[in-house]
């Protein structure tokens, strides 16, 4: 255990990580020059390289012959990088002793680096500040160092200055990881005890869980359970993490590893649980473990009603591979048969979005998304309401709640004032400032995840030009003064479009969203209507007057197919239009409403 | 009922709207016939056929001599059955005419001319690159009337950038002055790969807005209505007796057989194929040369396709017979529109003529929606 060193690597994008890490893996050979040409290793989803978002774990073992003469087994845990994971974040954290903060020489510290750097400070791991991309004509190494020293407090000697493109540093970072991160401190005759920290689905051997194993040993054979979830399984195999598993038939305290042991459903093995011997129980779980519920919700419909099974065969396998993603049927009447999807935040919506379109080539309407109101109604039961158009009439409400969350905003200084008015606009409660250096702020709100979910990333990033970043944890549902407000369309209900909106915003949302579906909505044969109303009551209205000439008036002469053909194509645009009463709504509409800038 | 269409590729200027096919050279004019001669012969399992109609469209048909329209009718009537009483039309250029011509021709045996006058105003001709001015064009019409042609179209065209309400009004008070049995009134249509689409797409011209043309059209039908004209096509009024048999021909699936570059056939029999020659003149004389037929393209017409052509052509024109459509295509069209019929009854854009459904004046100018609105949902 001794020999063990466990980290992970902290990095704003583009700020070099995935270039490092395979550079600690050619260096330590793990990995040949060439393989690492052909591949980023940490990064092999199509989705993460282009977003640069890691999003699903990894870890990698490497072996290292340091300048003491001794050999060493660096465990190198991946961390996903934003907010909707920050759970997950923290528990590879817990997972590891140390952590590479690895900052651009050009670009300098960003916000969102810190917060995940924070959840490594408060899990008491050992800090390296890594300058990267020091050979860039851009590189302001001495004013990243001092941000660097004003973040940590270290000493600058403690820096190390790596280019990991020209191969620069890479040996002094093995040497500090080795010499400054701490071996593990599991007890190795305890009953064992081992951190889940991310599982994968795998078609042949089923749910496989990424393990540390903080105390003890696990082997081949051995009956287990994992405490939160309750269910015990046998080991059928366990191994360490290398490019591919490695069995080793049995690993004890201080390693990181897998652990396949016949679990059918990825949703099984939940991240943060403790992996338990049933001979040998350990009396307390390790710490940290919370449930991972999904805060976010939308419709998912097929723009082809007639691609409804394949879309629900898509979703199946997506969920086999994240568990976090929550599905049930669902039918609205402006768009058919589709799917109530749950979603741990905003950007995982955007992945499974993204996932279903490019990995599963399915064309899909997602409905403007919503979180889960708790409502209580006059009878004292209480219902749970992820779906506008399934909220109680008005006359059963006793009340609402809608859940709560802490916000960190970390940002320059110059920008407080501007965040101060957004969350003041979306009904935060300023809770707390803290000045991280002179120049950064790191501030605490409690806001309604409700107004989060609707467009506040796209506003804090242009009202803070890119450089705050957001974090956010749920902290409790709070009673609201809110309504349902409804879309009609010539005196008809349009059911996709019904949103939860706080009373004091109803009247300004209700007219922006008539506003932006008259321009969303064409000219048609028939005027429109478009109203706004909250339990009957018309807040607002906007029109769209018929259309006047749509008429091809030319001479064809015999070139009939031309025409047909034409017909056909117009044909194909019409059945992508969505009809409510004699209206056709175009799928754009119903995506359009999520942003109410024009 | 069939009809016989010969497509004549040459113009001596090409107008910037046009995206039929012709081309601006006239030297190969005899090599032309003599290839047509060829296309003719070669399409031996229609000969002995029946036609009613005759259409010499083009390009500009009226640039051939009589001598050299002559030589097409010989070969006409050496293949061909032609009715006694069929409609003959040629489309004439009123510069390429005079009373020589247009005598010459009538005692040929044609019986309709077509002319495109497009607009009375000298300007508007320019901006079009047309060859005439509206003098020879008034002057080209009394003669035809002098030389004994009863039938007499004008082509005109809306919607032209810059033009007003009023002197669109002016254009076809002026053409009602001439008499003529037919009127077709297009509006300005930007076609790829003509002149006038780089004028728009470069913004050197800018095309009326829909409300303009829309109320143009609106005022076109109005007027021509109210002048004995009938509306029996989205563009085409004529008075009564002296609608366009050949076109109507196209918009009732009726049997075409047509000849010269870019000309389309259809032809039923059993089953029902399109096809379309080489719209390239040399191309088109080589294949002949080689005694192949210059085909393109074909395709044969599905039931399904049959049927919305049926739908469109109708809708366009005067209608389409509800009964046939259930017998011919067991499609019951009104049960299949519970909803969207009576809307579009109550908000006048459709009525019931017996059992032809047609649209009126105001369904006219949506035509493409109502068109497409019924085919999206029907389900053959």
């Amino acid at each position: 255990m001794k020999h063990i060193r466990n980290f992970c690597i902290i990095a704003h994008i583009d700020h070099g990580k995935s270039t490092l890490a395979d550079r600690l893996l050619v260096t330590t050979g793990t990995l040949t020059e060439r393989e690492m040409k052909f591949q980023q290793v940490l990064d092999d989803m199509e989705l993460e390289q282009e977003r640069g978002i890691t999003i699903k774990l990894h870890a990698i073992k490497m072996e290292y012959g340091a300048r003491d003469g001794k050999r060493y087994t660096l465990n190198l845990i991946d961390t996903p990088g934003h907010v909707d994971f920050t759970y997950e974040v923290s528990r590879s954290i817990a997972a590891c002793e140390g952590a590479v903060l690895v900052v651009d020489a050009s670009q300098g510290v960003e916000a969102q680096t810190i917060s995940n750097l924070y959840l490594a400070i408060d899990s008491g791991l050992e800090i390296i500040p890594v300058i990267n991309k020091i050979d860039l004509p851009h590189a302001m190494v001495d004013t990243v160092k001092q941000q660097i020293i004003d973040l940590l407090g270290c000493k600058e000697e403690e820096i190390i200055l790596a280019s990991a493109k020209a191969n620069i540093g890479i040996t002094e970072l093995l040497e500090a990881i080795v010499s400054r991160v701490p071996p593990p401190s599991g007890i190795i005759d305890a009953p064992p005890r081992a951190l889940i920290f991310d599982s994968l689905f795998d078609v042949y051997r089923g749910a496989i869980a990424y393990i540390k194993m903080v105390d003890g040993s696990l082997t081949e054979g051995e009956k287990v359970f994992f405490h939160y979830s309750g269910n015990s399984y046998e080991v059928e195999e366990i191994g360490v993490l290398e490019m591919q598993r490695f069995r080793t038939k049995s690993i004890s305290a201080g390693e990181v590893g897998y652990l396949i042991a016949g679990v059918r459903e990825l949703h099984e093995i939940k991240v943060g649980d403790t992996v338990m011997s049933s001979a040998n129980a350990a009396s307390e779980p390790l710490p940290g473990y919370k449930v991972v519920k999904p805060m976010v919700f939308a419709g998912v419909f097929p723009t082809n009603s007639e691609q409804f099974e394949e879309l629900r065969n898509s979703l199946a396998k997506l969920h086999m591979n994240d568990a976090s993603l929550f599905y049930e049927p669902e039918t609205s009447t402006a768009l058919g048969f589709g799917f109530r999807c749950g979603f741990l935040g905003l950007l995982h919506m955007e992945i499974i979005q993204e996932r279903l379109d490019r990995e599963y080539k399915q064309e899909i309407i997602t409905t403007v998304p919503t979180v889960e109101f708790r409502v209580t109604k006059t009878n004292k039961e209480i219902v749970m309401v992820d779906n506008p158009a399934l909220m109680p009439p008005v006359g059963e409400i006793e009340f609402i709640e809608e859940p709560y969350v802490q916000a960190q905003i970390i940002t320059p200084t110059e920008y407080i004032g501007n965040i101060m008015r957004l969350c003041m606009e979306r009904r935060g409660i300023f809770k707390n400032t803290t000045y991280i250096d002179p120049t950064r702020a790191d501030l605490r709100f409690e806001l309604p995840l409700a107004e989060i979910i609707f467009d506040f990333y796209d506003k804090l990033k242009s009202s803070t030009r890119g450089y705050a970043s957001l974090d956010y944890e749920f902290l409790e549902y709070r009673e609201s003064d809110l309504v349902k407000l409804d879309i009609l369309l010539n005196a008809e209900s349009v059911d996709a479009l019904s949103t939860i909106v706080h009373r004091e915003k109803s009247y300004e949302y209700g007219k922006k969203l008539c506003e932006k579906l008259r321009k969303l909505i064409p000219r048609q044969m028939f005027e429109i209507a478009i109203q706004a109303a909250i339990g009957g009551k018309i807040i607002a209205r906007n029109t769209i007057s018929p259309m006047r000439k749509n008429v091809i008036a030319k001479c064809y002469g015999g070139d009939i197919s031309r025409k047909r053909k034409l017909l056909e194509k117009q044909k194909e645009g019409k059945k992508r239009m969505k009809q409510v009463g004699s209206v056709e709504i175009p799928q754009e509409a119903f995506l359009a409403v999520l942003s109410m800038e024009d | 009922m069939s009809s016989l269409y010969f497509h004549i590729p040459f113009c001596e200027r090409k107008c910037i709207y046009c995206d039929f096919y012709s081309i601006e050279t006239l030297s190969p004019i005899e090599e032309f016939l003599s290839a047509l001669k060829i296309e003719i012969a070669l399409q031996e399992q229609f000969h002995g056929e029946k036609f009613e109609t005759i259409f010499f469209g083009g390009g500009t048909p009226s640039l051939l001599s009589p001598p050299q329209l002559e030589n097409i009718f010989n070969l006409i009537y050496k293949h061909f059955s032609i009715s006694r009483n069929a409609e003959i039309t040629v489309e004439c250029n009123p510069e390429t005419v005079d009373k020589e011509k247009l005598t010459a021709y009538r005692s040929l045996g044609v019986n309709r001319l077509s002319f495109g006058v497009q607009s009375f105003f000298e300007d508007d001709l320019q901006f079009l690159s047309r060859i005439h001015n509206s003098q020879k064009a008034k002057e080209a019409i009394r003669l035809a009337h002098k030389a004994d042609f009863e039938n007499v179209n004008l082509d005109l065209i809306f919607a032209l950038p810059n033009q007003t309400q009023e002197r669109w009004k002016q254009n076809l008070e002026q053409a009602i002055e001439l008499e003529p049995a037919h009127i077709s009134a297009y509006s300005l249509i930007v076609e790829q790969n003509t002149p006038l689409n780089r004028l728009v797409s470069t913004n050197q011209v800018t095309m009326l807005s829909n409300e303009t043309d829309a109320t143009m059209y609106e005022m076109t039908m109005e007027f021509l209505e109210k002048k004995g004209f009938e509306h029996y096509e989205v563009s085409n009024y004529g008075k009564k007796n002296f609608h366009c048999q050949h076109n109507k021909n196209y918009w009732n699936h009726t049997n075409y057989l047509s000849f010269g570059p870019s000309a389309h056939s259809f032809w039923q029999n059993g089953i029902s194929k399109r096809w379309w020659n080489i719209a390239n003149l040399s191309t088109y004389t080589q294949k002949l040369f080689d005694n192949q037929l210059p085909i393109a393209g074909e395709e044969t017409l599905s039931a399904e396709q049959l049927f919305e052509e049926t739908i469109m052509l109708g809708l366009r024109s005067e209608g389409f017979d509800l009964e046939k459509v259930k017998s011919n295509f067991g499609i019951d069209f009104l049960t299949q529109h519970y909803e969207l019929i009576p809307e579009l009854l109550s908000n006048d854009f459709i009525f019931f003529e017996k059992n032809i459904l047609r649209l009126t004046r105001k369904g006219f100018l949506l035509c493409e929606e109502i068109v497409q609105r019924l085919l999206s949902k029907v389900t053959a």
